[in-house]
């Protein structure tokens, strides 16, 4: 057993999941499971020599450092859960007055 | 037939096929608008093919849900490349179709919004990630369809179908609009019920997107001139996937599959891929990893409901939010991911998975190098499995793929075409080709398609 439910409710909060007390004990077998399987590649000690693999192009594509505008297909305001007079409207900040 | 009947007609045909729950949107006054504006472009590439799209694409004008309850209703504010593409040539948007949620998954059992039936044997599930794709192909609904491949996740409901499943090299299809799930690995892909329907919709969505850092800087892929036989070819047959203990309806249809090669010409020799044994343990390494950090972003305030019961600080917004919205296989992808991504575990999981990716490549490099221009292997290894068979044991889910997942750690395309039934349901071959060798790929299916007998039982 790799992974008891103590470590699951602790990698849980690391990937910000809530996890009910009800759910672990199914849920810490299953990744136990999963991380024993995956884990058959610790007997490996090859691929040392080999350049690191990644496909697509060979380096990060430049594009020109010009600024062009942007087409939005909807307007911001269209997005924004507040909106007033062309500005997305925040919660208030602590400690500063509310200019309206 | 004018585009507004075609349109009026895959309104009916999708219509009549809706107890696959194979589709998550589509209306027929939408068919019928996107028709107006086809017939208005006048002669046009594809003059109003029928594409269905996975749900994982961004479409305007429909919610993009990847399958899941977190995006429910979410519609994204820009469209992907490839569907852009699509409407420029002329294509209609028949429907976005059902899927694993965020493509995670090997059945299509893992919707938010319930599971997809294979339209052959509504107890068996069509495969996945991309279920509904290969499902509405191969009920007929239409000639052809976008799926996403991370791990096999078209060529392997394709196999279960019995539907042509392309997966491309990477980088040769841009993924802007696709939601990102593992992006070294992330590929558009296609599914047609012909190689010549799937190639014809490669070839629109294929070609450099400045606006995907990973897009190569290459033409589209170009389309099959229609080759007659596998002359002047050598075919490999990797060992590795012939193993004992395969299916014995599988075995028959391969078999009869590589003699057809033989006797169109083409020179089978067996080869080896050492490493590619580990790729199904590599990739739910390197996969989850990436999703991990990817999904990070469902967290009720980027993306996702932002609707905690109690009052909570933000990171009980974060974790209420991410805790009810995900399903069960995602958050197990999640929770592994995190954890071989966490201090002390890095080097023994990830660091060592990303040396196995490096050494499975170097396999496929390797036999490609030493003459040989085509690899041929089953698909699967078993026909479509039914429906709850699986869903108890993830492990078992995951070996679905065995046969599928090295080639998209290696970045190679790859194609799987019916070869034959067994007791009624599709078997699938696959062709690997080397990198950017997608065409000559297509041209191999082409030929077995035309020269084997695909809805015919073997023994």
């Amino acid at each position: 057993m790799t992974l008891d439910r103590n470590a699951v409710q602790r990698i849980a909060e690391l990937a910000e999941i809530a996890v009910t007390e009800e759910e672990l004990p199914t849920l810490a077998a299953q990744l136990d499971r999963i991380v024993d399987y995956v884990a058959q590649l610790e007997g490996y000690d090859g691929g040392d020599e080999l350049p690191g693999f990644l496909p697509g192009p060979s380096q990060t594509p430049l594009r020109p450092d010009v600024v062009n505008p942007v087409p939005l297909t909807r307007g911001p305001a269209t997005l924004a859960p507040a909106w007033r007079q062309g500005y997305f409207v925040v919660p208030r900040v602590a400690g500063m007055d509310d200019p309206a | 037939m004018s585009v507004r009947e075609i349109a009026t007609e895959v309104g009916q045909k999708l219509e009549a096929a809706s107890g696959l729950n194979a589709t998550l949107h589509w209306s027929a006054g939408d068919l019928r608008h996107q028709a107006e504006v086809v017939e208005a472009m006048g002669r046009s590439a594809l003059g109003g093919m029928p594409v269905a799209v996975k749900d994982n694409i961004a479409t305007l004008g429909t919610p993009t849900t990847c399958g899941s309850r977190i995006l429910e209703g979410y519609e994204s504010p820009f469209e992907a490349t490839v569907i852009r593409r699509l409407r420029e040539a002329g294509a209609l948007i028949a429907a976005k179709t059902n899927l694993d949620e965020f493509a995670m998954g090997s059945s299509t059992e893992h919707s938010a919004f319930g599971r997809v039936l294979h339209p052959i044997d509504p107890a068996r599930v069509p495969g996945g990630s991309s279920g509904g794709s290969a499902a509405l192909v191969a009920a007929g609904v239409v000639p052809a369809a976008l799926g996403s491949e991370t791990g096999g996740s078209v060529r392997q409901p394709a196999s279960f179908c019995g539907v042509v499943g392309v997966k491309p090299s990477y980088g040769a299809v841009s993924r802007y609009g696709l939601v990102a799930f593992g992006s070294s690995l992330d590929c558009v892909s296609v599914f047609g019920r012909t190689v010549d329907d799937a190639a014809r919709v490669l070839h629109t969505i294929s070609g450099h997107d400045p606006l995907d850092a990973t897009s190569l800087d290459r033409p589209p892929v170009a389309m099959p001139m229609g080759r007659k036989n596998f002359s002047g070819l050598t075919i490999g047959l990797p060992e590795e996937y012939f193993p004992s203990d395969l299916d014995s309806g599988v075995r028959a249809a391969t078999d009869r599959a590589v003699a057809a090669i033989r006797d169109l010409g083409g020179k089978v020799v067996p080869v080896s891929l050492p490493h590619s044994r580990f790729a199904v343990p590599t990739y739910y390494i390197i996969a989850p990893a990436e999703a991990s950090a990817n999904l990070a972003r469902y967290d009720g305030v980027r993306y996702g409901p932002s609707r905690p019961d109690t009052a909570v600080d933000l990171r009980g917004l974060y974790r209420q939010t991410r805790g009810r919205g995900f399903g069960p296989e995602v958050r197990r992808r999640i929770l592994t991911g995190t954890y071989v991504l966490s201090s002390g575990y890095y080097d023994a999981y990830y660091g060592k998975a990303q040396r196995m990716r490096s050494a499975i490549a170097a396999d496929f490099q390797g036999v490609f190098a030493g003459g040989v221009d085509l690899l041929f292997t089953p698909t699967t290894p078993s026909t479509a499995f039914k429906a709850g068979e699986k869903t108890d044991d993830p492990v078992a889910m995951y070996l679905a793929d065995i046969f599928v997942c090295a080639v998209n750690l290696a970045g190679l395309p790859g194609v799987s075409v019916a070869i034959g039934r067994s007791e009624g349901l599709p078997v699938g071959g696959q062709f690997i080709a080397p990198y950017l060798e997608d065409t000559l790929m297509l041209e191999a299916a082409g030929v077995l398609e035309r020269n084997l007998p695909a809805t015919e039982e073997v023994r």
